[in-house]
């Protein structure tokens, strides 16, 4: 059932000489991938699913299913279906009919759609649900169904938009249990849209980070994670640390010091960025570098400090210290910084600063 | 908490009071064969109101006010879902000045419009009968319109586009859910235009001249006259009581649909 999605080049503008909700975007969907493209909210993310799913149509580019271009082609002709934040079960209709709607359609006989309901049904978990009426599920068991009722459409593509956010955090993971095992089962092609990290890590193989309608970067997780091409994605992943300096002979000069990258920068300017679980507190002879402790803030087990390093240009780095290691403001500590954790990236544009500090207000 | 449902209560209880009452002498009127003041009771009980009633035609005038009723619901109610699916899709430039234009038929004095129309209509040749159902049409328009509206504003398009998705056709789309999700909100809006043509009175007489003669015309000049309340009261009660049953029946879908 699974097929092989192109976008290429997609844009699409809302309103003329507005600034385009998606701008130029490229990205292949193998198929029986997962493909997510994370964003937050407004980066144009929902605009990529609506495109490919024919309920909007691109200013600009194509949606290549198997090759085959799909111009024209009304969203019931798409061999898609998606699942979207809200479950939008038919209110009218039980379980079994819902996740029967798209057999339905297709005209088969009543018998067939019913198994083939009960089947997707025990497939999220759900067998003996079909008899429900719509409106009697909880808000997880109601995402399951929508789910299977996808499923049940056999789509070659499978388009999901934030399904799980409206969620708690427990249903959340849950969901995400199920999905990577239908993903085994059934190896379909989903391209899924998120603004949540931890998601995109949980179920993607591969992970597009979308801002403002532009395509940042793309790769595996733990790529993005450890090498962001900019502060932007940095940002987004839960970066922190973010220290200026300069980059000079493979080397990036900073309050931090003189300290040595694992991979050729460009010269100049630059940003250091590190993740905060790279960073540990040492002694002073062992360290990268020496700060004070400003802040300490608790994360279950670990603890998030705050080292405030002096100089020209004072920086400050952020730690993630493993469970039973306690810092207190005000200590003097050590720094240490693995070569493979230093990632340094271009300064932002400074039209993108004072945007986002606008985007605050 | 017990005070404000002993004031629900006290409430519901005032209304049914208020909307009840006035059928009480109507009730006992339908069945008295005399009833002289100051009597508080009929002196004597009997169906003569009924047979007069029979005898002035009722039968026939239900039967032309409920097909009036019918034809005005079938047309109105269709055009308003259309005007009410149109005043919420944002395609119109101007939504809230067609929605005043097809309001406009309610701030008209009915009797002017009619007595207008009535003279174009005459100068077309157009039926009295087809003029009838369409100047009625045009009168229960605003409701229909007014229900839909809301019925659509109200209703989650993103459905739809879940059910293109599964594969549904766009009329599918209309027949397997927005049809019925929308059911309440039609039967509604249809009950409205039916009473437009089952109760009109002014058009009714204007564009029939008199030869067609409905329940109101009936219970209008038979309330004209004298000495005969208790065909009044039978006419009246039988032009009251089937939209109250309509009613009921509605009623119970909305239900059926909110369960």
């Amino acid at each position: 059932m699974s097929g092989s999605l192109q976008l290429t080049g997609l844009t699409r503008v809302h309103t003329a000489g507005a600034a385009p909700a998606l701008d130029d975007l490229t990205l292949a969907v193998p198929a029986g991938s997962c493909v997510a493209v994370l964003g937050p909210s407004g980066s144009g993310k929902s605009t990529v699913l609506r495109l490919t799913a024919g309920l909007d149509t691109p200013t600009r580019g194509s949606v290549h299913l198997d090759g085959r271009d799909l111009a024209g082609v009304v969203p019931e002709r798409r061999g898609m279906a998606m699942v979207f934040q809200r479950p939008l079960l038919f209110p009218h209709l039980s379980v079994r009919d819902n996740v029967g709607f798209a057999d339905r359609v297709r005209g088969l006989p009543r018998r067939q759609v019913r198994e083939s309901a009960e089947r997707y049904l025990e497939l999220v978990q759900l067998g003996g649900f079909g008899h429900r009426p719509a409106r009697a599920l909880s808000g997880g068991q109601a995402q399951r169904v929508a789910l299977a009722r996808a499923l049940a459409a056999e789509p070659r593509v499978l388009l999901l938009d934030e399904p799980f956010s409206a969620l708690d955090t427990g249903l959340r993971q849950e969901m995400h249990e199920l999905l990577a095992d239908l993903r085994l089962r059934l190896a379909p092609t989903v391209l899924l849209v998120t603004h949540d990290p931890a998601e995109a890590d949980a179920l993607a193989d591969t992970v597009a980070v979308l801002d403002a309608g532009r395509l940042q970067q793309l790769g595996p997780m733990r790529e993005l994670y450890t090498r962001p091409r900019s502060l932007a994605v940095s940002r987004l992943l839960g970066g922190r640390t973010e220290v200026p300096g300069t980059v000079a002979g493979g080397r990036h000069r900073s309050a931090l010091g003189d300290l040595e990258l694992p991979a050729p920068a460009a010269e100049g300017r630059g940003v250091l960025v590190v993740r905060p679980e790279a960073v540990t507190l040492v002694a002073a002879a062992d360290a990268d570098a020496r700060g004070t402790v400003v802040q300490v803030r608790r994360r279950g087990l670990r603890s998030l400090v705050t080292v405030e390093v002096a100089g020209a240009e004072p920086a400050a780095v952020d730690a993630e210290l493993p469970p039973g290691q306690e810092a207190v403001v005000g200590a003097e500590v050590g720094l240490r910084i693995p070569l493979g954790a230093r990632c340094v990236v271009p300064l932002a544009d400074p039209r993108e600063v004072a945007s986002a500090h606008d985007g605050q207000r | 908490m017990l005070v404000s449902r002993l004031g629900s209560r006290l409430g519901r209880g005032a209304l049914a009071v208020w909307l009840v009452l006035p059928l009480v002498p109507l009730l006992l009127w339908a069945a008295a064969d005399r009833w002289s003041a100051p009597a508080l009771l009929p002196q004597a009980w009997g169906t003569t109101g009924l047979a007069e009633a029979r005898a002035a035609g009722a039968g026939p005038a239900a039967v032309r006010s409920a097909v009036l009723g019918t034809a005005v619901a079938l047309l109105a109610t269709p055009l308003g879902a259309l005007a009410g699916r149109a005043l919420t899709s944002g395609a119109l430039r101007a939504p809230g000045l067609v929605f005043g234009v097809l309001l406009s038929p309610l701030v008209l004095p009915p009797f002017a419009v009619a007595l207008g129309l009535d003279v174009l209509l005459l100068r077309l040749r157009v039926p009295a009968e087809v003029g009838l159902v369409l100047l009625l049409t045009v009168a229960a328009i605003p409701y229909t319109t007014v229900v839909m509206r809301a019925a659509y504003a109200a209703h989650d398009r993103h459905h739809d586009e879940e059910a293109r998705l599964l594969g549904a056709s766009a009329w599918r789309v209309v027949r397997s859910v927005q049809l019925p999700l929308l059911a309440p909100a039609i039967a509604g809006a249809a009950f409205l235009a039916f009473l437009v043509g089952w109760s009109d009175y002014v058009v009714t007489l204007l564009v029939g001249g008199g030869r067609l003669v409905t329940l109101p015309l009936l219970v209008g000049a038979a309330a004209s006259a004298t000495g005969n309340d208790a065909q009044v009261a039978v006419l009246a009660l039988s032009a009251v009581l089937p939209p109250v049953a309509l009613l009921v029946v509605i009623g119970s879908i909305g239900r059926r649909a909110r369960r």
